[in-house]
């Protein structure tokens, strides 16, 4: 298969007057030709951060980034100057952000701002573009495309304007997608919506997705495989299938567990014990182990590695659990 | 058991003005025509996607929004019709959690000021006893006295909720009104501040009124609840048979888009097309034959009734109750396939 990302060892730290905050603490990633990756975690993880490094966002200073590898279909984009990766965002790799009212720009029409993408990276002509654009915005679903390319953002609905930003993102045929919570500020039944046609187009045209989300159901839905982010580090990697039905690490149980279900009659809520880390003041160890059920001595003292522990399968444990929620 | 909240035909209309103040250019019906009654005790949900009116009917439940039409009962007497004192009085019995913990309480207070404020607005004046209260509440609500002169800015979103709570409570409420106090939280936070409510519940004889979006977790918490859309209850009455046999087609999708990790079991999910239309002068029949998978032609213009189809199981949809004997244009009964073309928004 080809490999579309390769992300290796990839660090970031914020200086703050509080102490250095350790946002990203050496995460790999690699997504291949039309697959969806998925990056799971809570907030303050460090999942958008990745993403935004991998897209070369990140502002630096502030940001103190170390890479050993960042490369993107073949090139080394570690290597690159802001003007060639100028040219790679939006059209080899696009993003989709969570919310599309600030992500649009209010004082323009969105065909206008689609019509952007193929007259910067295609050079058509304003009419080219805008024909495009008509075919874009029909495909990911909008009715009365024409009519609809003249309103401004404000004029649509919170799904409607989601699904500008797909048609934006998906408008140059990239290599890759970075959708970062792309449903998260939507209804549910339009979130039913939205991922469907996001799932529809990414395998319509042959993209890569990584999807950044906190919410497991949306992983459950459309991703293939899923790495589980926990305090600036991967702590699970896994096939969708097999994440869902053998979750090994303890934070991936206890996230499952805490995503209520129809089927559940019991009035009572699973738990996690304790908060997130601060992220200037993490735990010694592993970085679970003060909310962990199964923490030894080993684990308060040393950060355990990431082991394969599978097929595709990797888990950053000393006590993984095995299918039935035992121990091993 | 008794009813602690009766809402009689409540509902609530801005006006939209013009550029000129005088122009009247239509009515959002936020609410309209909502008939519900919650009984001491138990835990209400009230489901429904953004901008179909949950919080704008529990604002009306507490008095902050006076109801354009209608009553609202707590413990039956009219909220409306009280003089200012008498209302301030029960207004006491009756708190409300917030969404956001971030702006829901005031960055410039400590601890202490945030949870004493309600006492202190009550006429209490003894540092001692106030203090002593919210150490109590405070560990009540998972919190310790050492917190006492803390900040918000020095707590995480979950701790921020609880203080938020106990807040709420420290006047001893009867009847919290919780407006999606969980959706800004974290995962795994989520199911902690759950707990805490409804331990609290147990504990203090709390009847809850839980607004939310989300139905699985409406479903472990309530036991009735209301499903609303575009102002209007759509299905109401004990969550068990609601959840057992939905008879709304609006419900049936919503727990449809539920997305579930469940990889053992293929379910279906209905996609309702389109969105949920503006609810400035809405269409007069059912407010929801535009999204509708199986909706007819009659159901454009004529309003269903909300009719008690078995015991405390309440639907307002043509499907299940049939259409009223009075004129009706012809074909009623058809079903709209192929759909015809939706008005523009």
């Amino acid at each position: 298969m080809e490999q579309v990302l390769k992300l290796r060892n990839l660090k970031v730290v914020f200086p703050t007057d509080y102490g250095l905050i350790r946002a990203v603490e050496g995460v790999d990633l690699d997504i291949f030709h039309r697959e969806c990756v998925a990056l799971v975690g809570e907030s303050g993880c460090g999942k958008s951060v990745t993403s935004q490094a991998v897209m070369r966002l990140l502002e630096s200073p502030p940001a103190l980034i170390r890479v050993d590898a960042l490369e993107f279909d073949g090139r080394d984009l570690t290597q690159c100057t802001e003007q060639e990766m100028q040219e790679i965002r939006g059209r080899d790799m696009a993003m989709i952000f969570q919310d599309a009212m600030t992500s649009l720009n209010p004082v323009m029409t969105v065909g206008r701002q689609i019509d952007e993408m193929y007259r910067r990276h295609n050079g058509d002509s304003k009419k080219e573009a805008r024909e495009k654009t008509v075919k874009a915005l029909e495909l990911i679903g909008i009715p009365e495309p024409r009519e609809r390319a003249n309103s401004f953002p404000h004029q649509l609905s919170g799904g409607m304007r989601q699904r500008v930003l797909l048609a934006m993102a998906f408008a140059c045929m990239p290599k890759l997608i970075i959708a970062d919570e792309p449903t998260t500020a939507l209804d549910v039944t339009i979130q039913a919506q939205v991922l469907k046609t996001l799932r529809g187009m990414q395998r319509g045209c042959g993209t890569s997705l990584l999807l950044v989300t906190h919410d497991l159901s949306v992983v459950a839905s459309i991703a293939d495989r899923v790495y589980v982010m926990y305090a600036g580090r991967i702590v699970e990697k896994a096939p969708v299938k097999d994440l869902f039905t053998s979750p090994h690490h303890p934070y991936t149980v206890g996230l499952m567990a805490a995503v209520p279900r129809l089927a559940d009659e019991k009035k009572q809520f699973t738990q996690i014990p304790g908060t997130v880390p601060s992220p200037v003041n993490k735990p010694s160890g592993c970085y679970f182990h003060p909310r962990c059920q199964y923490a030894t001595e080993r684990c308060r003292q040393e950060m355990p590695r990431l082991k394969p522990t599978g097929k595709d399968r990797e888990v950053r444990c000393f006590h993984p659990l095995s299918a039935g929620g035992e121990q091993q | 058991m008794t009813e602690i909240m009766t809402l009689q035909n409540v509902s609530v209309h801005f006006p939209v003005r013009g550029a000129l103040p005088f122009l009247r250019k239509g009515e959002i019906q936020a609410v309209s025509d909502v008939s519900l009654s919650i009984h001491r005790g138990e835990i209400f949900g009230i489901v429904g996607e953004s901008g179909c009116g949950k919080t704008t009917l529990a604002s009306a439940m507490v008095g902050m929004i006076k109801p354009t039409a209608g009553q609202v009962l707590f413990e039956g007497v009219d909220l409306n019709r009280l003089p200012r004192d008498e209302f301030k009085k029960m207004r006491r019995r009756m708190q409300m959690i917030f969404q956001d913990p971030f702006s829901s309480l005031n960055p410039r207070f400590n601890v202490y000021q945030i949870v004493s404020e309600p006492m202190l607005i009550r006429g209490e004046d003894d540092e001692e006893t106030m203090k002593a209260r919210v150490v109590e509440l405070l560990e009540l609500v998972g919190l310790s006295s050492q917190d006492l002169y803390r900040y918000p800015s020095d707590f995480s979103g979950g701790q921020r909720q609880r203080l938020g709570i106990a807040r709420a409570i420290s006047l001893n409420p009867s009847f919290l009104v919780c407006d999606e106090p969980v959706s800004a939280l974290d995962v795994s936070i989520h199911a902690q501040i759950l707990n805490l409510l409804l331990e609290l519940q147990e504990k203090l004889n709390l009847t809850y009124v839980f607004i939310s979006h989300n139905l699985a977790d409406v479903k472990k918490m309530c036991d009735r609840l209301a499903v609303m859309y575009l102002g209007k209850v759509m299905e109401a009455g004990n969550s068990d048979k609601i959840f057992a046999n939905p008879m709304h087609p609006y419900t049936q999708a919503l727990i449809a888009a539920i997305l579930d990790i469940d990889f053992s079991e293929e379910r279906e999910i209905i996609v309702l097309p389109g969105d949920t239309p503006s609810p400035i002068n809405p269409p007069p029949g059912c407010r929801f034959w535009q999204r509708c998978p199986k909706a007819m032609r009659g159901c454009r213009e004529v309003p269903p009734e909300y009719v008690e189809v078995e015991p405390d199981h309440f639907v307002a949809c043509h499907l299940v109750n049939g259409f009223p004997d009075q004129e009706l244009p012809e074909g009623y009964d058809q079903p709209m396939v192929p759909r015809e073309k939706v008005p523009g928004r």
